[in-house]
């Protein structure tokens, strides 16, 4: 049994996890996944209190998994209103079917 | 006559310490497209390290301290971290293609302090025999936070206006408090605290004291390649930043230093403690600043502050800065 749901991935910069973080977690999604992340993308200009020229990734990529696509779309346009004007991001949105997990399907299971 | 020659030659034998040497190299080894990396962990330790030991030391000396001896300069390094931040508001921001919300985080990092020129300023005086007062370390965050905060306010003030929604007044508090929790700021009120109420002798004497200058050459790298690697982001803003970057840091020191001397002749400030001022009014905050006017100041071109401050604000104040301080201190002390 695999329970359907949409996974949100959110790549942006490092500086803004904090603030996302707090945005997912009172949209009311169970978790979500953070990993470090490189890249170029148009305005390429990362300010993280880390020296550029050291070997890190100074972006994040973002994956949570909600139930509806409307809970998804929520936080999704809470973050490209607030950020996306002034920091680089992109959000986007794909199908997923989750198998296993102890929260995210409920007591009855996937 | 005699005092411009001697002036000039203790300038230039300073150019050619450690400090400068390594700076210069990390530039120049950049510049040449080496592959050499320091590790971020090591960026992270190192700035623990330097200003863990400026605090213990500054810490062990204020207990023999006269309060009223710190309170003139305290004093002058707020005005200072204002004064940069509206100096800066008035003049570059008037400048043509220069973005207003730009030149207020600008003149923010200008005002506020940089770790590496700090610990840089203190190894200079110290290898030229030049004795200041240790606690003037605890100066550092009486610039700092004042022209952070000065420059977010100013810069809502401008955008409040700009966009005329009136009435959404930046929380001061969160600023402070963000700063102070910054890892630089951190390592050293913690350096105060312990050198002031533990007997820290033999850790500081034993692993902080002695790897500070070693730890202080790797992080003159770390800066000179990271103001190569900055550069670029000049290129994408007004060349008056430039200009901007590097007259900044000589004249906000020069009028630091005025205000010194007077601390001087009024509590007896030692000609030490007025490079110091002077070093850290010059000096602009590179990496631990930016992150808090990104978030402070959302709307700001990062490559404009960034640009300015690391590529050319912080080795011009190392390079240029320090030694004139210090051979202006050694003239006047005679």
């Amino acid at each position: 049994m695999a329970k359907p749901a949409k996974k949100l991935v959110i790549v942006t910069e490092k500086l803004l996890l904090k603030q996302i973080a707090k945005i997912i977690d009172d949209s009311g999604a169970t978790g979500y996944t953070v990993v470090d992340a490189g890249g170029k993308g148009s305005r390429n200009v990362r300010s993280s209190g880390q020296p550029s020229i050291s070997d890190t990734y100074l972006n994040v990529k973002i994956e949570v998994l909600t139930d509806t696509p409307e809970m998804a779309l929520k936080i999704s346009d809470e973050i490209a209103t607030k950020f996306f004007d002034d920091y680089s991001g992109i959000v986007y949105i794909c199908d997923a079917e989750v198998l296993n997990a102890h929260k995210f399907c409920g007591p009855d299971g996937c | 006559m005699d005092f411009l020659s001697s002036f000039l030659t203790r300038f230039l034998s300073q150019l050619q310490s450690p400090t400068l040497g390594f700076l210069i190299g990390g530039i120049v080894v950049a510049a040449l497209g080496s592959q050499l990396v320091i590790p971020d962990a090591i960026y992270k330790f190192i700035v623990f390290m330097l200003l863990m030991k400026v605090g213990l030391t500054g810490g062990q000396e204020i207990r023999n301290a006269n309060l009223t001896e710190i309170l003139l300069p305290a004093l002058f390094s707020v005005i200072m971290g204002i004064l940069i931040v509206l100096i800066g508001r008035y003049t570059l921001c008037k400048l043509p293609n220069v973005k207003t919300e730009d030149g207020i985080a600008t003149a923010g990092l200008f005002g506020a302090v940089s770790g590496s020129t700090f610990a840089a300023a203190l190894t200079l005086l110290e290898t030229q025999k030049i004795p200041y007062e240790a606690w003037s370390a605890a100066l550092y965050p009486f610039m700092d936070i004042p022209a952070l905060v000065t420059a977010i306010v100013l810069a809502s003030i401008y955008t409040n206006k700009r966009r005329g929604t009136e009435g959404k007044r930046v929380k001061i508090w969160p600023i402070v408090k963000e700063s102070l929790q910054g890892s630089a700021l951190t390592a050293l009120l913690l350096g105060l605290a312990l050198g002031l109420l533990t007997q820290p002798e033999s850790v500081y004497k034993s692993f902080y004291d002695p790897l500070f200058r070693g730890f202080l050459s790797v992080l003159m790298l770390i800066m000179g390649m990271e103001a190569w690697s900055r550069l670029g982001e000049l290129r994408k803003v007004a060349q008056w930043y430039v200009v901007y970057s590097i007259v900044a840091p000589l004249l906000h020191g020069l009028i630091a230093f005025g205000l010194g001397m007077i601390a001087h002749y009024a509590t007896g400030f030692s000609l030490g403690g007025v490079v110091v001022l002077a070093v850290m009014a010059a000096s602009s905050s590179d990496i631990s600043g930016p992150p808090t006017l990104r978030a402070g100041i959302p709307s700001a071109n990062p490559s404009a502050y960034i640009g300015s401050s690391t590529a050319i604000g912080t080795p011009v104040a190392i390079a240029l800065g320090i030694p004139l301080y210090i051979g202006l201190a050694q003239a006047l002390g005679g």
